[in-house]
């Protein structure tokens, strides 16, 4: 469970975020909209610990992220899969090991590590393109490599910021196909996008930010 | 998820994480010093040179030392007697002397034999049996207890000649403590090279792993936003360092036993003519050690302290 309490990210006479209450149950899926410059980005980057709120807490599974020491905030953003909008894949090595780094980090051994890399590359249907580098996939492939890299250390939650916002309405409903499935085997997921008509077909909760508030909160 | 158990299980113990993270992070270095086989050459390069350069200075002074703390070994004042004084009187004397604790031996060369030596050694016999007389004094060999400083050997010698019966006493000290000197400022000029040339080296080793950091900036930020630790993220440019350090030490231990034995040759010839056999010895076995452990050090160093900042940037972030 995420929650947000009263929570304010202020940049000098800027709120980017201001008193926002949010609940996001354990196992739910929700988008999160509204404007560039509505606060999606602050909020996602507040609960990856990448900046600290200037006022209000936010807890994780009943936990303050405030009370997190610095040592401990590597391990905590484990919990988190990450899904990025330019992917962010490194193109030095190949698929195999994008997907496999997050395994790396959690100390999986080497034959864990490739059956699982391989589940997970099977999961978004690149399971032929183990071996392949990056910068050779079309943008809709390394948004899945990014997909499988996130979710195949099977982090409590998965979280992603315009996963689609450079992929086709074909391609884009499928990426979010894919985040449905993992919901439904009981990964809680959060996705930031302004796709509307997208999201409005599916049946999910959606938060709307404004200017920092929140605006309005529907489900389908 | 429901496999959270299970992956418990199937997951390594730390110890064994941590050596599965190190052999892939010490492997994948080397993969990449490897792709640039050139300027990985010239970086062992300029590391050999700082520190086989200091190395063969030191190994050289080494070398000398030993062979002048050898010839202090050999070292004998020379105590030549007057000439009306009789062998009983350089036997009183001898006896008296070899008591002295700053003496070790004392030998008596008698005037007859001291002539017949100095007349075969010059050739100059028949000119020698044409004198009516022996104008060699007795003469006693003192070899003192080495090592002695200086001033020691000074004040012993005055000793000697305060003695009653005794002429002179000759002992050409000088020229030992003018290269014990010039081996002092030898010994200081290759430490203040040595430590400047590690500076430099060690300027070349962050100056080259910081644009290794710079260019790998995204995956930096990518391997910490999903969950790498400080140490995670710095451990592939501490083994950069250390491959770095490590090959520039061997190729220097290789550059320094070349030296030796390209010098070797000329060095025991010209020894040989102060007859003595073993001058020069080999860089053996601590100076090879010393140097690939130094390189280690320093190029793990250096990586460290090019890291450090940018690390510090981005978890401060």
């Amino acid at each position: 469970m995420i929650e947000f309490d009263r929570v304010s990210r202020r940049f000098g006479d800027l709120d980017a975020i201001r008193n926002l209450n949010l609940t996001l149950a354990r196992g739910e899926m929700a988008f999160l909209t509204g404007h560039s410059g509505a606060g999606k980005s602050t909020l996602l980057r507040l609960l990856l610990l990448l900046d600290r709120p200037t006022g209000g807490e936010i807890r994780v599974n009943g936990e303050r992220t405030a009370s997190i020491p610095a040592r401990s905030v590597p391990s905590y953003r484990r919990r988190f899969g990450v899904v990025f909008q330019e992917h962010r894949l490194l193109f030095d090595r190949s698929v195999h090991d994008n997907v496999a780094l997050p395994l790396v980090m959690a100390g999986f051994s080497p034959r864990d590590s490739a059956r699982r890399v391989r589940a997970a590359l099977d999961k978004v249907g690149l399971l032929g393109s183990e071996g392949a580098n990056p910068a050779m996939l079309s943008g809709g492939e390394q948004q899945r490599v990014g997909i499988a890299r996130a979710v195949v250390a099977r982090p409590e939650f998965l979280i992603a910021d315009e996963p689609t916002g450079n992929l086709d309405p074909q391609l884009s409903a499928e990426i979010m196909g894919l985040f449905e499935a993992f919901n439904q085997v009981g990964v809680t997921v959060l996705v930031a996008t302004h796709d509307l008509p997208l999201i409005s077909r599916m049946r999910h909760r959606i938060i709307t930010l404004k200017a920092g508030l929140l605006a309005t909160t529907v489900v389908n | 998820m429901s496999s959270r158990k299970e992956s418990a299980t199937e997951r390594w113990g730390p110890f064994a994480a941590w050596r599965a993270q190190h052999r892939i992070a010490a492997v994948s270095s080397w993969q990449r010093l490897l792709a640039r086989p050139g300027s990985t050459c010239l970086i062992w390069l300029v590391v050999a040179i700082s520190l086989a350069l200091p190395g063969a200075l030191l190994l050289t002074l080494d070398s000398v030392h030993r062979v002048t703390t050898d010839f202090d070994r050999g070292f004998q004042l020379s105590v030549m007697l007057e000439t009306d004084a009789t062998v009983s009187d350089v036997e009183t004397i001898q006896s008296a002397i070899t008591a002295w604790p700053e003496i070790d031996q004392v030998t008596f060369l008698h005037r007859d034999a001291a002539l017949s030596q100095f007349a075969q050694q010059t050739g100059l016999s028949s000119v020698l049996l044409s004198l009516d007389r022996n104008p060699l004094p007795h003469t006693l060999l003192v070899a003192p207890v080495m090592p002695m400083s200086q001033q020691a050997l000074e004040g012993l010698v005055g000793k000697l000649a305060d003695l009653s019966k005794v002429g002179s006493v000759v002992a050409n000290t000088r020229w030992m403590a003018r290269l014990e000197k010039v081996l002092q400022v030898g010994w200081r000029w290759a430490w203040a090279l040595g430590v400047a040339m590690m500076g430099g080296a060690v300027l070349v080793l962050v100056n080259t792993l910081y644009l290794d950091v710079a260019a790998r900036k995204e995956e930096i930020r990518v391997v910490s936003l999903i969950g790498g630790s400080p140490a995670f993220v710095r451990r592939p440019f501490l083994y950069s360092g250390l491959y770095f350090g490590t090959g520039g030490g061997v190729l220097a231990a290789f550059g320094l036993w070349a030296f030796t034995a390209w010098v070797a040759e000329p060095v025991e010839a010209l020894f040989l003519l102060y007859d003595h056999a073993k001058p020069l010895s080999g860089p053996g076995a601590a100076y090879p050690v010393a140097l690939v452990s130094l390189g280690a050090i320093v190029g793990w160093m250096a990586a460290l302290f090019a890291t450090q900042r940018y690390i510090t940037r981005l978890s401060a972030n």
